[in-house]
């Protein structure tokens, strides 16, 4: 589903990444692991295809095309979805219309009908409810004053309502509490089946206690210095990074 | 002695003069009292000249063009009853007073939906009224607006609305100013006053419209809230050409004047607030959007006075300005000495969606008491790029979640007009003007 290929990438004159090379299959779990300033987020951003990082050299196939030259609104539309570490507030825009807008989108670039506020409102009350989401947050403004927990909650349920083939979690455990955790974990893992793929990005092993992933990368200094499956991050729990990153 | 003579009757203030004389004996005014009145502004106009580009109240408004424009006098203008209703708010179907080229049209005006607790005089009988010739002599001695002293010596004749003490209404009253469209230079003056009694409260509903390219609307409002009124005043300028209004309040005690305005622009549209928080316990709140493209352009010239204790004043203006279209806002708030524990908020949101548009800020606090609260900002910026990136990924377009930014910055304050159909108006044209963008 997704090759990444020799990939180096950076934002201005800074090369972040420096070479990385990665595949994940349909219905597998990737968590990439490493301490602050690997390059976990820069992986992230390029993957969504934020404009203030360039790809240098490399490439990123995404279901047998290249994402280059993809705009992160088509990456989005063709079924990726970045779920972000700190999801950005944005007042004004209510959070229901602007998620009927997002599913809408969708809809057309598959050639179906969009759907009307009453059937879409019948549809996000289903998600909320298998997410155990209060209904307040239709009303509120997208993301506008949430607390770090539900501005999470808020990325898993589009992330369920979009129904990505290819879902990137960046940090989605770090600020929560356990009960936060614990609740935005399971709507993951209820998302989770044979046709989607999921790549993890965490600084914590803790994540890795609810979600179960089937491969483990250690990313340093923008290159990935050891994959493995998920006793590996036990490892790294017990561990720490340094006997990986000084070796 | 050596040296030029300067032609006086090219100056503008001359045309005007010869517009002010054959109105006079062409149109006689309705009656002696405000053939006086419009006498004494005509002189306050003489004395008070046009702005020159330095003129304080003018600082970022261009009037060259204006003040070298030769107007005739608005003449009596058609507007069918089809037409009026297309501009109506359905709730004010029975509550409207509808002004057409600066004159009151008893025919299109309908007051039955209110029943008891509302009338209207012209201001011709009212002005013979002790009352209303102090307030507008006063009024007229302390002005300082130019173009209002315009409206005073131009004005064929005025309305004067009366409500009540303790009346209160179920249908909000629609102020309809409308103007036909003409072919050469017009200028109209309407003008009302409005004596809100003790203890009264009317959502008044304001809508400026009509006139084509050349038509100069220059209002002249007065609202007097006396001791607990409250009146909701919202305003909408969506006139072509030349608009110039001014808005002046005061306020008695526990009084509450709430004003959200939305400005469409035009080639110059100008909004001049004169506020009075004259006693204890008043409340004054002011908003106002402004959507403009093209290159045009609207002004808000701001004056709060606050004159006693324990009084609220609260501003929100926004302006979203694209392509080389131009805004500002000069506004201050003063607090006269013994307005202790006054409490004011002035805030300037600017969105400036292109590279050649402009947007003046002027936030100005003048605080001669010792115990008060008051703030006052300004931001400019642009679309903020984290958010439209996030929407991408979305899988909103590039054009999509720009628009979607852009109207969530102009919502915020349209949720402010006093009624959701008022609210649908505002969007109907500022935010259309916002998607013809995308």
């Amino acid at each position: 589903m997704l090759e990444i290929k020799d990939l180096h990438a950076g934002s201005e004159e800074t090369e972040i990444l420096k070479g990385i090379s990665l595949s994940v299959k349909k219905g597998e779990v990737h968590a990439i692991m490493g301490p602050n300033g690997s390059g976990k987020s820069t992986l992230a951003k390029v993957l969504s295809g934020h404009p203030s990082y360039n790809v240098t050299s490399g490439d990123i196939i995404y279901e047998g095309e290249s994402l280059l030259e993809m705009e992160a609104e088509d990456r989005s539309l063709n079924g990726i979805f970045m779920g972000y570490q700190y999801p950005v507030e944005v007042p004004g825009v209510n959070n229901a219309e602007f998620l009927r807008m997002a599913y809408n989108a969708r809809l057309v670039k598959q050639g179906k009908e969009e759907l009307d506020p009453l059937d879409f409102d019948e549809l996000l009350q289903e998600k909320m409810d298998m997410l155990g989401m209060e209904s307040k947050y239709k009303e509120r403004n997208l993301n506008d004053g949430f607390s770090g927990g539900e501005k999470k909650k808020n990325e898993t349920l589009q992330m369920a309502l979009l129904e990505p083939k290819l879902a990137i979690l960046d940090e989605t455990d770090s600020g929560l509490d356990i009960d936060a955790l614990k609740i935005v974990a399971e709507g993951v893992n209820k998302l989770i089946n044979q046709d989607r793929a999921l790549i993890l990005i965490t600084h914590y092993q803790r994540l890795l206690d609810y979600i179960k992933p089937d491969f483990v990368h250690v990313l340093s200094k923008g290159l990935i210095i050891k994959s493995g499956e998920k006793d590996l991050a036990l490892e790294l729990e017990a561990q720490g990074y340094d006997w990986l990153t000084k070796a | 002695m050596t040296g030029t003579t300067i032609d006086q009757t090219n100056r503008p203030e001359s045309q005007v003069k010869e517009l002010f004389i054959k109105k006079q004996s062409e149109n006689k005014p309705a009656s002696p009292a405000l053939e006086k009145f419009n006498k004494a502004a005509f002189e306050k106009f003489e004395k008070l000249k046009f702005p020159d580009r330095k003129h304080e109240m003018y600082t970022f408004v261009g009037t060259k063009e204006l003040v070298s424009t030769s107007f005739a006098l608005g003449e009596a203008g058609t507007i069918t009853i089809n037409q009026a209703d297309a501009m109506t708010n359905p709730a004010s179907k029975n509550s409207r007073i509808v002004f057409v080229n600066g004159a009151y049209s008893e025919s299109l005006s309908d007051l039955s939906g209110l029943g008891e607790g509302i009338s209207l005089e012209p201001l011709s009988e009212s002005i013979g009224k002790k009352e209303v010739s102090d307030y507008l002599l006063e009024s007229l001695e302390n002005e300082n607006d130019v173009f209002a002293a315009l409206n005073g010596a131009l004005l064929t004749n005025g309305l004067v609305l009366e409500i009540a003490e303790k009346a209160a209404f179920k249908a909000p009253l629609q102020i309809l100013y409308l103007a036909t469209d003409s072919d050469s230079p017009t200028v109209h003056c309407p003008r009302l006053l409005v004596l809100a009694r003790r203890s009264s409260a009317l959502d008044i509903d304001v809508k400026f419209s009509g006139g084509g390219d050349h038509s100069f609307v220059n209002a002249t409002m007065d609202v007097i809230l006396e001791e607990n009124a409250r009146i909701s005043f919202t305003q909408f300028q969506n006139n072509s050409a030349w608009h110039l209004s001014k808005l002046k309040a005061s306020l008695k005690r526990d009084s509450r004047f709430l004003v959200s305005s939305a400005m469409a622009g035009a080639k110059l549209a100008r909004c001049h607030y004169e506020m009075w928080l004259n006693e204890p316990g008043a409340e004054l709140q002011l908003n106002n959007l402004s959507v403009l493209r093209g290159e045009e352009q609207a002004h808000n010239y701001v004056q709060i006075h606050h004159k006693a204790e324990h009084c609220t004043s609260a501003q929100l203006f926004r302006n979203i300005v694209d392509d080389k279209a131009r805004s500002s806002v000069d506004g201050t708030v003063v607090v006269h000495p013994g307005a202790q524990l006054t409490s004011s908020d002035q805030l300037i949101n600017n969105l400036m969606l292109s590279d050649d548009c402009r947007a003046d800020n002027k936030p100005n606090l003048k605080i001669y008491a010792d115990d008060v609260k008051c703030t006052h900002g300004a931001t400019v910026g642009q679309v903020d790029e984290e958010q439209v990136f996030y929407l991408k990924t979305r899988g909103l377009s590039e054009a999509t979640a720009r628009t979607l930014l852009t109207r969530s910055f102009a919502e915020s304050l349209i949720e402010t007009a006093q009624s959701q159909e008022v609210a649908q108006d505002w969007r109907n044209v500022l935010l259309k003007k916002l998607e013809a963008n995308a």
